[in-house]
């Protein structure tokens, strides 16, 4: 097999296993860029974001530094019976909160320091927040191996997109016909990106 | 002539759009490895002093939008931000977005003092600003274009999966692998989207 017939094959079956991923980037890019739109669909619903599933005693000494805070998480995570991927966040002097994420659920632990007190709840299912979610989900900051697994799945797909770049120019490189045409493609595409970073 | 449209729109548009595609591609990748990239997690934003000056103007009334581009025009900065005054009114924070050199602009009315700060500069952080950047919330032509290509970007990703496939179905040699191919993306997608 020639290298030319060997890259047509890798552009194509590469296109067609990551298709799902190009989509859902695609498609959960909608709400990102017209976040407004959605936010002002759903408050025409009147509908409250979270609802409270339980409130739990609780105290333990809120740390300083951003891992020692993690730590924290993952008790607040245990105290509240949840499993998964997470992130600890110190809201203010009085308040941590813990935000646990699947694709399809999400769930807010707010510790109350003064009240010594975990507050659980449970957001209200959105599309778009379930698409922008999906979009945003990294995987090496959890401590799981299903989410390094999708950390590294993320970093295959952004290597694919390199090489459909890649290989795409190299399909086109023989193709007399389309030079031209595809050199001002490029070239206006170039242009253009370099003039939208100089200029915001 | 339906197949050779779908090509050329297809390869055309890719050039085009080329730019965009291995900045989001690189872009990503700083995001999936911040911490390792950085040395750090989401820890905020270091600020350091670019200059000084001072302000005798009128800020006027209205927003905080309002009054911030009316510090900007001062300073020779109009453009995309974000502006919020803190919560004892005595200072106005503004977010200048330059996606090259972000500022942060901080008025104080007391002695009329402008600080300006700006950030080391970090190649992740500048691809992470790209990645992020979205316009229409923004009353500056450029940023309205950038979305108007964004969006565009958007389209031409659906319309490259969906030719694609065209594309390959024409081609009876490779259906069986490319078959296997997009069931075994499929697969793996759909049990990630149950598990994480």
């Amino acid at each position: 097999m020639e290298f030319q017939h060997l890259n047509r094959r890798i552009h194509l079956y590469m296109g067609l296993a990551l298709s799902p991923w190009i989509l859902l980037y695609a498609v959960s890019s909608i709400p990102f860029s017209h976040g407004r739109f959605f936010d002002d669909l759903d408050k025409a619903k009147q509908l409250p974001n979270w609802t409270k599933a339980a409130e739990i005693a609780f105290e333990a000494p809120v740390p300083e530094g951003r891992q020692e805070l993690r730590e924290l998480g993952r008790a607040m995570m245990r105290t509240a019976g949840l499993e998964g991927a997470f992130g600890a966040y110190r809201q203010g002097p009085k308040q941590v909160n813990v935000y646990h994420h699947s694709v399809w659920r999400s769930t807010q632990i707010r510790y109350l320091i003064e009240e010594r007190r975990l507050v659980v709840e449970d957001k209200r299912f959105r599309w778009d927040h379930m698409l922008t979610g999906f979009h945003a989900k990294g995987g090496f900051e959890q401590d799981s191996l299903l989410h390094d697994s999708w950390g590294v799945v993320i970093d295959l797909a952004c290597l694919a997109l390199i090489l459909w770049v890649a290989s795409g120019i190299y399909m086109w490189l023989p193709m007399r016909n389309l030079r031209r045409s595809g050199m001002v493609a490029l070239a206006a595409g170039a242009v253009s990106f370099a003039l939208f970073v100089w200029l915001l | 002539m339906l197949s050779k449209l779908l090509r050329r729109i297809h390869l055309y548009t890719g050039f085009f759009l080329a730019p965009w595609v291995l900045m989001y591609a690189v872009s990503t990748v700083a995001m999936n490895h911040r911490a390792w990239l950085s040395g750090e997690t989401n820890e905020g934003p270091r600020w350091e002093q670019r200059a000084e000056r001072s302000f005798d103007g009128v800020l006027g009334e209205g927003t905080a939008g309002e009054q911030a581009r009316v510090i900007l025009a001062f300073l020779d900065l109009d453009g995309a931000h974000n502006a919020r005054w803190n919560p004892d009114k005595t200072a106005l924070v503004i977010q200048r977005q330059q996606l090259r050199d972000p500022l942060r602009i901080t008025f104080t009315p007391s002695d009329g003092k402008v600080l300006i700060e700006g950030q080391p500069a970090r190649t992740s952080a500048l691809l992470e600003r790209m990645h992020r950047r979205r316009g229409y919330a923004q009353d500056y032509a450029a940023d309205d274009v950038w979305a108007f290509i964004v969006d565009a970007f958007i389209i031409a990703m659906l319309f490259w999966v969906v030719s694609g496939f065209i594309l390959w179905w024409q081609m009876k040699a490779t259906r069986r692998w490319g078959l296997a191919f997009a069931l075994g993306g499929l697969a793996v997608f759909i049990g990630y989207a149950i598990t994480l």
